[in-house]
């Protein structure tokens, strides 16, 4: 018996990959997609977007990478989705050169899939080094940061940029958040010019940004896998966030129950080695 | 001289900084502007500092023979590729990212993106086995931070709530059943009413519980976040800040100058 | 699908299984795909350096400005090109004046964030009335400024953590594993997600089974 609960409490490490593969891969074959509800946070986020007029621009930061590609990419096409079906303009920059042209294929996806034309509906400025610089300048005059746009085309010869400056005429801003950048938007953006927030972020940094939400530094957080498949929802677009799902919470109860299994191993065997 | 000047670039370029935040006008807003527009410009080439001792070191290994020479090859011969394919490209459509670069279509969405991805979805497996391994009920602290987790994983996902009437259960036997093993143990008559005391509330609290974080476990993770959480969070990162503002401090005024060596 | 993206898919395919292999044990596949990552990588921000920074920002601006606007450029062009100094050791010392710089703007620009950003927007919305005539939220707003100031009392090691202060350490101490635990919790999933977002490309795009 006491070995039992010994093994128990030192399962192999290759027994536990198997069962993690397993139970990530075994629910998308069965095609089920669980049903919930979106967050409240996520909710809130929605209808900061939802409340803007037609027209309005929305800058989207692309401050993330393929590293975290499977949680922001669903998030950032349901968002895109949600923009342009209100016929909302889009600014496209980012922070982190190794997944800007993420961003950049989702908005020419999504562009496509909505007719919208490039430099009137939707302009790519890229990337420039510098981050907190590069968020403080562009509060005086995007120009001065952004002289071109990415394939060198100067803004002003783009109809969409003729009438944006600053972060005044910009409504809303949402970072897309892998790391640090999130803060950086926050403590330059919107405390130095009061630029409206939405921080969309992967589940490891998205705990870290909650202070904001509460100090009404951003208007909306969405965070992981989880935020973005509650964003689909809310555009009634199940992507491949809402496929993700199935597997998501068979993989966590799976590591709730190896844990389990790992305490119970390790109390039983503590109490049959005390001295009796 | 070869200190001197350096300390003086630090200390004049992050005390405009500070100067501008309280007097954003003339000079000191231009000034900012500008040395903000040049930071832009140089900091580019910090990211490519490094690259040439990656490069030199697999060189060695290369014109040494030595083992693993293959894979330096293949570091190099990527570096090359990579290279000549992006600037190739960025000169035929004005740059590598256009829509219709072969660059952006084949090397970045299939090789780039499926190197990093899966590179980093291999933390997947080794999260799961640490978790398992570390996450012991040791003492009460390192139970708050298990019970926090699982609490907060089951919540976030949209069936996890299955799992609380069988993990709780079993938490919450075993709970008991170490307080009646401790109350058989003791000598002490009070101690041992204690123990069995314990025991016997959290049998009779295990149902009411369960039932409760089977259908409130959203609320449940929502408060976690949103209240003990955030709060230790906030003096967390107020700590943070804080401690950033005195390495910048210590940095400007010269007394940190470690970045000289 | 063209040839070519079949062709890449199968590539893209083989690299994801090459890296995966690393979780029987270290490999030589691995180590291959390792080393590709690493060298496109490095390329990659030469190409990130050129066109969005040189090109835009040097090469542009004098073409488009004027004047004094034209000329100015030459000062970040010489830092920049004391940056790149540091390649040659004998004047590589003169680098320092250009890292000088962007340290002297990274200091100046992290003291204005975390006091005008953080530490004064954050400080204000903790101080929460503790009691709004509401049992619930008086509650949660008593837990709030409880677990920020026990937290902050933890990590003040300028007093050894005797009697009252000792006492609200090991109060912070509780709170800062439950953020912990939170983090953590969180912390996996986002893990997960991006196994899920793997298999999904394994058994969607390159094998057509899902």
């Amino acid at each position: 018996m006491r070995n039992f609960w010994e093994q128990l409490g030192k399962i192999d490490r290759r027994i536990v990959y198997l069962f993690v593969f397993l139970g990530a891969s075994a629910p998308l074959f069965l095609h089920v997609v669980p049903k919930f509800k979106a967050s409240p946070e996520v909710v809130q986020a929605y209808q900061a977007i939802d409340e803007l007029p037609a027209g309005s621009v929305v800058l989207f930061s692309i401050d993330y990478d393929a590293a975290s590609m499977p949680e922001l990419q669903p998030l950032l096409e349901a968002m895109l989705t949600h923009v342009f079906r209100k016929d909302l303009k889009v600014l496209m920059m980012g922070h982190w050169p190794l997944g800007l042209p993420l961003g950049q294929i989702a908005l020419e996806k999504m562009a496509k899939r909505y007719n919208k034309k490039y430099g009137e509906d939707y302009v790519f400025l890229g990337y420039r080094p510098g981050l907190a610089a590069v968020i403080l300048n562009m509060g005086k005059e995007i120009r001065t940061v952004f002289n071109v746009d990415y394939k060198g085309t100067p803004l002003d010869s783009l109809p969409l940029m003729r009438n944006i400056h600053n972060y005044n005429d910009i409504a809303l801003l949402v970072g897309f958040e892998a790391g640090a950048v999130g803060d950086y938007w926050v403590q330059f953006a919107q405390a130095r010019f009061q630029q409206k927030i939405i921080l969309a972020a992967t589940a490891v940094v998205w705990p870290d940004l909650y202070p904001y939400l509460q100090a009404h530094q951003i208007v909306g957080l969405i965070g992981g896998l989880r935020g973005a498949a509650d964003y689909e929802v809310l555009v009634n677009q199940p992507g491949s966030a809402s496929t993700g799902m199935a597997s998501q919470t068979v993989v966590h109860i799976l590591i709730v129950v190896f844990i389990l299994l790992g305490n119970l191993g390790y109390y039983f065997t503590r109490t049959w080695r005390k001295p009796t | 001289m070869k200190k001197e000047i350096p300390l003086a670039i630090t200390f004049i370029s992050g005390f405009l900084l500070i100067v501008a935040l309280f007097v954003p006008h003339r000079p000191f807003g231009d000034l900012e502007q500008r040395f903000n527009d040049w930071y832009i410009i140089v900091a580019g080439f910090t990211l490519i500092l490094g690259v040439d001792s990656l490069l030199a070191h697999h060189w060695k290994i290369i014109r040494r023979r030595q083992p693993g020479a293959f894979h330096s090859m293949a570091l190099i011969l990527s570096f090359i590729v990579t290279l000549v394919w992006g600037v190739w490209d960025g000169l035929k459509f004005g740059n590598p990212f256009d829509p219709a670069s072969t660059f952006l279509r084949y090397f970045y969405t299939y090789v780039f993106v499926s190197l990093q991805a899966t590179m980093f979805s291999l933390l997947a497996f080794f999260i799961a086995s640490a978790a398992y391994r570390a996450f012991r009920a040791r003492t009460s602290t390192a139970t708050l931070l298990l019970v926090a987790a699982a609490l907060v994983m089951l919540g976030n996902v949209p069936k996890g709530y299955l799992a609380i009437p069988p993990v709780v259960a079993i938490t919450g036997l075993l709970l008991a059943f170490h307080f009646f093993r401790e109350g058989q143990e003791t000598a002490e008559t009070t101690m041992r009413i204690v123990y069995w005391g314990t025991a016997l509330v959290i049998l009779v609290l295990l149902y009411p519980v369960i039932q409760f974080l089977y259908h409130n476990l959203p609320a449940v993770k929502d408060w976690i976040m949103n209240v003990p959480h955030l709060g230790a969070k906030r003096g967390i990162l107020i700590g943070v800040a804080l401690g950033a503002v005195a390495i910048s401090l210590r940095i400007i005024l010269g007394i940190e100058r470690t970045y000289l060596r | 699908m063209s040839g070519m993206d079949l062709l890449f898919t199968w590539i893209a395919a083989g690299l994801t299984l090459a890296i995966f292999s690393f979780l029987y044990r270290d490999n030589p596949f691995y180590k291959f795909a390792e080393h590709i990552y690493v060298g496109s990588a490095a390329a990659y921000w030469f190409i990130y350096l050129w066109f969005f920074d040189v090109k835009p920002k040097l090469i542009d601006a004098w073409i488009s400005n004027t004047g004094f606007e034209r000329y100015i450029l030459i000062v970040p062009a010489f830092l920049s090109f004391l940056m790149l100094l540091r390649f040659i050791p004998k004047v590589a010392w003169l680098s320092r004046w250009a890292i000088a710089f962007t340290v002297g703007m990274g200091a100046g620009l992290g003291i204005t964030g975390a006091i005008q950003g953080y530490i004064v927007p954050q400080v204000k919305a903790g101080m929460l009335p503790l009691w709004t005539g509401q049992w619930g939220n008086s509650l949660n707003y008593i837990i709030l400024v409880v677990s920020t100031v026990t937290t902050l009392v933890y990590f003040f090691f300028s007093k050894e953590h005797k009697g009252g202060l000792g006492f609200l350490a090991k109060v912070g101490i509780m709170f800062i594993m439950i953020a912990f635990g939170a983090s953590f919790g969180s912390t996996i999933m986002a893990r997960i997600s991006l196994l899920i977002g793997r298999l999904y490309f394994l058994f969607h795009d390159w094998l057509h089974l899902v």
